[in-house]
């Protein structure tokens, strides 16, 4: 019986022409198509910065690449700067009935007649004395040979649904701690 | 006399083949280093100044009584002034849905563009609960020139040439970053 089958299966068998070579043009075409593709769509970019899950960023028109800098995440639940979470919102009833991020900052949080956010504050000094440390050292000065000074700039990541009162809240705060520019980060709408 | 063989070749051309597998192992490198090093997510930023108080950049300013626009977001409308009554004041009603009528602002900020080409500076007074979707909305309509809007020419003071503008308003400032 089982010489039978095995005869059977042979005859069954298609035979491979002896000459049999892939037809390897179509695959390649496909492969080229697709490099095209990513050729031309490609972007390179010397930034950092990456999409955080539960945030939404706004759509914008501008092109502008986003150079790499300090950077500030607003999450729903906290603020995040430079990876580390610095200052925690406040879970209100409605915030955790309707899954509504609050963005409200707890009192305790706020200092200067509820404007700057202390935590923040601290962070964001800490993080201005290593770059003054770091450029004091670097060999990069300015024509009258002293250290080149800070540059002030920080990346704001928010969430569309964030209010301007935190994020004036966020920016009054980085501007008592010497930064003097705002990266407003969106998502880029082709035009 | 033997006659001498004929050189024509009677039996068909071997056929030439290339090989084509390194140009496929080459592509199929570029393509999976393409896609692990592509940035698929695309990050655009609107830069923003720390507004700054100085009385001796003040005083010189109102010799001059600049333009100094301004956009106030209103609950109903958003405003465009001036504080020193450069341009009459517009107001621009939102949409039936109390979205802000981009539109219509773009269309107002062209035509006050077309009357100051050289100025570049807007001041963007947000409300309280205005959501950073629509701060972008705004920057965006006050700073990107379409394809489509009229093209405006500003001299360069150093070359004597006039030139093209390239963006609508293009220094943002938050008027009330620092205070009401």
């Amino acid at each position: 019986m089982a010489a039978r089958r095995s005869i059977r299966d042979r005859r069954g068998r298609k035979k491979i022409h002896k000459d049999f070579e892939l037809q390897l043009t179509s695959m390649m075409d496909i492969l080229v198509i697709i490099l095209v593709f990513l050729l031309k769509s490609y972007s390179t970019s010397t930034n950092s910065f990456t999409s955080v899950p539960g945030i939404k960023l706004p759509l914008s028109k501008t092109q502008e690449m986003t150079p790499d800098s300090l950077h500030l995440i607003v999450t729903p639940e906290a603020i995040t700067f430079e990876n580390g979470r610095v200052v925690e919102f406040l879970k209100t009833a409605d915030a955790l009935s309707t899954d509504q991020a609050s963005y409200a900052f707890k009192p305790e949080d706020l200092d200067e007649g509820g404007m700057r956010i202390a935590r923040l504050y601290d962070a964001l000094n800490k993080a201005r004395e290593k770059a003054e440390v770091l450029r004091a050292k670097s060999p990069a000065r300015d024509e009258k040979g002293n250290p080149l000074p800070f540059d002030g700039v920080l990346a704001i990541q928010a969430d569309k649904r964030v209010k301007y009162d935190t994020l004036r809240k966020i920016m009054y705060t980085a501007g008592a701690a010497q930064f003097r520019i705002f990266r407003l980060l969106a998502m880029r709408q082709d035009q | 006399m033997f006659k001498r063989p004929s050189t024509r070749r009677r039996t068909a051309p071997a056929e030439i083949q290339i090989n084509l597998i390194p140009m496929l192992d080459a592509l199929v490198t570029m393509i999976s280093f393409l896609m692990y090093t592509m940035a698929f997510l695309a990050f655009t930023m609107i830069e923003s100044p720390l507004p700054i108080v100085s009385s001796e950049q003040n005083e010189i300013q109102l010799k001059d009584k600049p333009l100094q626009l301004t956009l106030t977001v209103n609950d109903k409308d958003v405003l465009l002034w001036s504080p020193f009554e450069q341009i009459p004041q517009m107001t621009i009603s939102n949409r039936p849905d109390n979205s802000i009528d981009t539109l219509k602002l773009h269309e107002s900020l062209i035509a006050i563009k077309q009357k100051f080409p050289s100025e570049n500076k807007i001041i963007l007074v947000p409300k309280k609960d205005t959501s950073y979707e629509v701060i972008v909305a705004i920057l965006d309509t006050s700073k990107v020139l379409d394809k489509t809007d009229p093209i405006i020419s500003v001299k360069n003071e150093k070359t004597g040439v006039q030139e093209q503008v390239k963006t609508l308003f293009g220094d943002i400032v938050f008027g009330n970053l620092l205070g009401e």
